[in-house]
This record gives C-alpha cells, sequence and structure tokens, in this order.
C-alpha cells in the first residue's frame, strides 16, 4: 500500500470531534489570491505547477457526470469559496483524499468506493476544506521555516524539482506529506468540517461512520495492528470513535444521507472502482467493503459480483460455492455485469464441469458479443 | 543536515543495490532452470526491485526495458514484489497456484503490476497457446502505464512444469522500445529451453 497516501487519508479522518464554532470571519477570503512575492504567493506558484501536471495525468478520472456530482457537493459545503476550490478524482484503489494551499483537490477513487452515502463524503470533503479555509499547509510552511527546518524546505525543493520527471501523482503524494498538518490543525479542520456539514444538512453522524468503517476494513485486513500507519500514528481510535459520535449526538439538526444521489453520481465509475478495488486482493477488507455496501443496497449486481470476485480469486476452500452464491444474488439484478457469466466459466471450469462452463460461456458471448478474451475462454474450454 | 546526509546515503544505498553483469550474446543459463540464446548484449541485474523467483535483464535501464525471468515459481509464492517496500506494512500479495489455468495467471500478472507498479492502469488481451520449450504453454500481451506515467507495452510467455511457473516477460516504453528490442524477446523465446530440475520428464 501506498503509505504515504494512505497517511494522507488519515488527516482526513484524523481526530474529528466538535468543539467550539469557528468564525468565517477567520477564514480565508472568497477570490483569495496572494501577492506572488510573497511567501504564500510562493508556495500558491509551487502548487499551481503541480496542478498543472495533474490536469494532464493518465490518472485521473473525466467523466462529466461524476466530476459535477462531486463539484455540487464541494459548492454545497464551499458556499460562497466554491469557485476557489477545484476537485479532481485520481483513480487510485486506496482511501484518500487531500487538500493543496491554493485549492487544487485530490479525492481517490478508493474513497469514493468507500463512502456509503452522500453524507460521509461531505464528513471528508468539509475537512479537507477545514484546512483551506484556514491556511493550515501556510501555517505549516512558516512554521518549519521559522524553526530553520532545513528538511522540511529540502523535501519540498526535491518534490518540485521532481514533478514532470518522476511522475505527477506520485510527487502531489510527496507535496502533500511535506506538509503534514499538526495534531491541532486536524483538530482545527474536524471543528470546520463538521459545521459546514451541519450548515449544509448533512447528519454529522457520518463522520464517525467513516471512521469506524476504517477500523473495521482494516481489522480483516492482513497487516498486524502494529505495523498499520493508521495505529501507529494516532491514539486509540476506539477513544477517537467514542468522541465522535459523543460530538454528533450533542449537535443533532440535519439528517439528510444523499445515498441515492450518491449512487446515482458514481454510476458512470462504479464498476471502474470495484474493477480496481479487486486488483489490489485484499481478500478480508474488500469483503468488508463490499458487504457493507450491500448492506445498504441489497439488490446491487455490481456490488454482488464483486464480492464473488473476491472469492473467486481467493480460491481458498468452500470459496468457489460462495462466489457461484454471490454470481447468482448478482444475475438476479439487471445491473450484473456481463463479466458475472465470465467469472462463472471460470468456477466451472474450476470444479471440471465442462458443459456447464460452455453454458455460461454462451450467456457470456450474448451479454459481451464483443467480448476481448472470447478467444482465451474457447482455449481453455478446449484443453 | 541530519536529513540531508541520510538522503544522501539512502540514494547511494538503492544506486548500490543495483549490481549489473553483462550476457553475452551466447547460450546461458538463467538460473539453472532456463536455457536461452540472446542475440544482444544484455545487463543482468544482480539485486533489482522485483523480488522473488525472477532473474531480471535489461538493455537500456530498467525504465526504458525490463527482461523478467520467472525461474519457477512454486505454488503459494508471489510472481514477485518490490524489494524495497516495508512488507509489514503491506497486504500480503496474491500467489500464485499449480492449479491455475492461463488466464488465471494473467490475472494474477495483473494484480502483481497493480500493486508492484500503484497503478489502475494495466490491461492484459489477447491470451492463446503457444508452444514453448517444447512443451505446451501460453502468452499474452501487457500495457502498463506507471506512476511516471509512460505507458509500456508487454508480452508475457510462460508455462507450467512439474507444478511451477516458467516463463519470460518483456516490457519496454511503447514509444521505441517495446518494438525495438521486440525481435530480440522472441529470438530469446524460441531459443528457450527448460533445464536443470526444470527439464520436462
Amino acid at each position: 500500500m501506498n503509505r504515504r497516501g494512505f497517511g494522507c487519508a488519515l488527516c482526513a479522518l484524523a481526530a474529528m470531534r466538535a468543539a467550539g464554532a469557528q468564525t468565517l470571519s477567520e477564514f480565508v477570503e472568497p477570490g483569495h489570491r496572494p501577492p506572488p512575492d510573497t511567501d504564500e504567493g510562493g508556495l500558491w506558484g509551487l502548487m499551481d505547477r503541480a496542478e498543472r501536471d495533474l490536469k494532464t495525468s493518465r490518472f485521473v478520472v473525466r467523466d462529466r457526470a461524476l466530476n459535477a456530482y462531486l463539484r455540487e457537493v464541494v459548492c454545497r459545503l464551499g458556499k460562497d469559496h466554491c469557485p476557489d476550490l477545484r476537485l479532481y478524482v485520481v483513480r487510485t484503489p486506496q482511501f484518500n483524499a487531500s487538500m493543496a494551499p491554493n485549492g487544487m483537490m485530490q479525492v481517490w477513487t478508493g474513497l469514493l468506493l468507500r463512502c456509503v452515502d452522500e453524507a460521509q463524503l461531505a464528513a471528508i470533503l468539509g475537512h479537507e476544506m477545514g484546512h483551506y479555509l484556514r491556511r493550515h499547509t501556510l501555517e505549516r510552511y512558516r512554521d518549519a521555516r521559522d524553526k530553520s527546518n532545513f528538511g522540511a524546505f529540502l523535501s519540498l525543493g526535491l518534490a518540485v524539482a521532481g514533478v514532470g520527471l518522476a511522475g505527477t501523482v506520485a510527487n502531489l503524494a510527496l507535496l502533500a506529506s511535506t506538509f503534514a498538518y499538526s495534531r491541532e490543525q486536524e483538530h482545527e479542520a474536524d471543528r470546520i468540517g463538521l459545521e459546514l456539514m451541519a450548515k449544509a444538512g448533512y447528519t454529522r453522524i457520518a463522520a464517525a461512520e467513516v471512521w469506524e468503517q476504517l477500523i473495521a476494513e482494516l481489522a480483516a485486513g492482513t497487516v498486524e495492528r502494529s505495523q498499520s500507519v493508521l495505529f501507529a500514528t494516532h491514539p486509540e481510535p476506539e477513544e477517537r470513535l467514542g468522541a465522535l459520535r459523543a460530538a454528533a449526538a450533542q449537535a443533532g439538526g440535519a439528517e439528510e444521507r444523499g445515498l441515492e444521489r450518491h449512487r446515482t453520481g458514481l454510476a458512470a465509475v462504479r464498476e471502474l472502482i470495484v474493477r480496481d478495488e479487486l486488483s489490489l486482493r485484499q481478500y478480508g477488507r474488500s469483503e468488508v467493503v463490499f458487504d457493507r455496501l450491500l448492506a445498504q443496497a441489497p439488490g446491487d449486481g455490481l456490488l454482488w459480483y464483486g464480492k464473488g470476485e473476491v472469492y473467486r480469486l481467493r480460491a481458498e476452500p468452500g470459496d468457489l460455492a460462495r462466489a457461484m452464491e454471490a454470481y447468482a444474488r448478482a444475475l438476479e439484478s439487471r445491473e450484473a455485469p456481463p463479466d458475472t457469466h465470465r467469472s462463472i466459466v471460470m468456477v466451472e471450469l474450476k470444479q471440471g464441469d465442462k458443459a456447464r462452463a460452455q453454458a455460461a460461456l454462451d450467456a457470456y458471448l450474448r451479454a459481451k458479443p464483443d467480448a476481448a478474451d472470447a478467444g482465451a475462454l474457447r482455449m481453455l474450454l478446449e484443453q | 543536515m541530519i536529513k540531508l546526509s541520510a538522503l544522501l546515503f539512502a540514494v547511494a544505498l538503492v544506486a548500490g543495490c543495483a549490481a549489473y553483469t553483462l550476457v553475452a550474446p551466447q547460450r546461458q543459463n538463467v538460473a539453472d532452470v532456463i536455457s536461452v540464446e540472446p542475440g544482444m548484449k544484455w545487463n543482468k541485474m544482480s539485486q533489482s526491485a522485483y523480488e522473488g523467483h525472477v532473474e531480471v535483464w535489461t538493455l537500456d535501464g530498467l525504465t526504458l526495458n525490463t527482461l523478467v525471468f520467472f525461474t519457477g515459481v512454486p505454488d503459494g509464492e508471489p510472481l514477485f514484489v518490490p524489494r524495497f517496500a516495508d512488507k509489514a506494512r503491506m497486504e500480503k500479495p496474491p500467489v500464485f497456484r499449480s492449479t491455475m489455468n492461463p488466464l488465471e495467471i494473467q490475472e494474477l500478472l495483473h494484480a502483481t503490476v497493480a500493486r508492484f507498479f500503484r497503478t489502475t492502469l494495466a490491461e492484459e488481451r489477447n491470451l492463446r497457446a503457444v508452444s514453448i520449450a517444447g512443451g505446451r504453454g501460453f502468452r499474452f500481451e501487457t500495457r502498463v502505464v506507471g506512476r511516471d506515467e509512460v505507458e509500456r507495452a508487454g508480452v508475457f510467455v510462460g508455462t507450467v512444469a512439474g507444478g511451477k511457473l516458467y516463463g519470460a516477460w518483456f516490457q519496454g516504453a511503447r514509444l521505441h522500445y517495446f518494438e525495438r528490442y521486440l525481435p530480440e524477446f522472441e529470438r530469446i523465446v524460441a531459443s528457450a529451453q527448460l533445464t536443470g530440475e526444470a527439464a520436462r520428464k
């Protein structure tokens, strides 16, 4: 796993708890653009350069419907600051979001998959906006400079020099990690995020849910808790979860979740991000992710397909039967991807039933006449 | 300054890890299990970023072209993992199973590549049966865009013998380097024989 990227994801989750309200007068003004001859202007210049590279990256997802949907959420949260914020969806299956001081936001597709509804997504985006509104990166930059922290400057210099040479997205992650936020800043971003959520009408409990879900997912993985970046760099997560729930309970108020809107907004890329998740082959974690999503959408054919693939690819005793059950559930839905039939071919071949495999292949080719792997499947059937 | 020193040391360490040995254009033993006859001078890496039952050759450097030989991946082992990564912090890698069919091996390479190169832009196509090293094998084409945004084209050729995976995967930058050296890769594949413990009974 990309440790840096994951660390950034944690920025979005760390220490979410409510406390005193932040007055808007302390936020950066809408339309803010620092003079280029200031330290802040210099910082913006660096980020503008990184953003130019990001714009042309092959990893950026440019689907219009998805980007329009996310823009709506950003504007609903950011209101007057909306024109100053630009969101890029990066096709990377891990959970991550980040915010640069010039208003460039990154959301990774793994985060989109893991947000059950729009309120959970808003919890992350609101937190990231908190960093922007309070100019946390500039604060860290000045802090590093005042402390003569040459290491931080060196890291920044290397990162900027590398942009365009060693990979846009990787270097953006490096840039982000150069300015890891302080614990106080994370708390402040959480407070602001929760406030933005409430003002926009989202239920605040969603912030606690995201944290809870991540804890449950990591527990199903193969990385020891003591080795996990999450648990190594943050206090007891259970304690934090309790604080978040308490904050949400005190807040009361808004209830909106936006489950259907979220599902519709992601429709064009759902299959893509499910496939990318499966490529990680983190079977236990993916199973948790699909189960959670299926709890909200029990008839979702794509999710049942994904769950079936987890079992087929893991291939432990009993998994092929589990996979077939999941594929059967998928095929009960109109949304089952044609590849469900392909997967059935693979399982039937594994079980030595060529007649059933042939029938599944026929169904696959009816559902996907131009399947690129038709020849390969026929080859397997003939062997 | 301490960080600067540490950085320079790290750079030197990584650079020093990649020791090259010249491979002459004559019949060569690869890990004593594969015999091939290259037509050009290659460079064999003693400790590449690829960790596993592999041997790695290159002509112009790993970023431009890479030839990975699979020298008998046993059941339960990954195809390869990143050598210089903190594995304790990574999810367990997917592994090869001796019962896998060629399409499953293709899927395994896809997942291995996705993790190794940290990319979502990888695809494989045109899987077909071929004859290799005097036995039945398979072959498919690959395309990978790494975090450096460079697109690399490739060909994977493999066979399972005695429950182990043997094969070769050539990758080159799609612009120029792949097509230029593809005939050399085909020559190597055509010359391949399994030897030693891998020799077909």
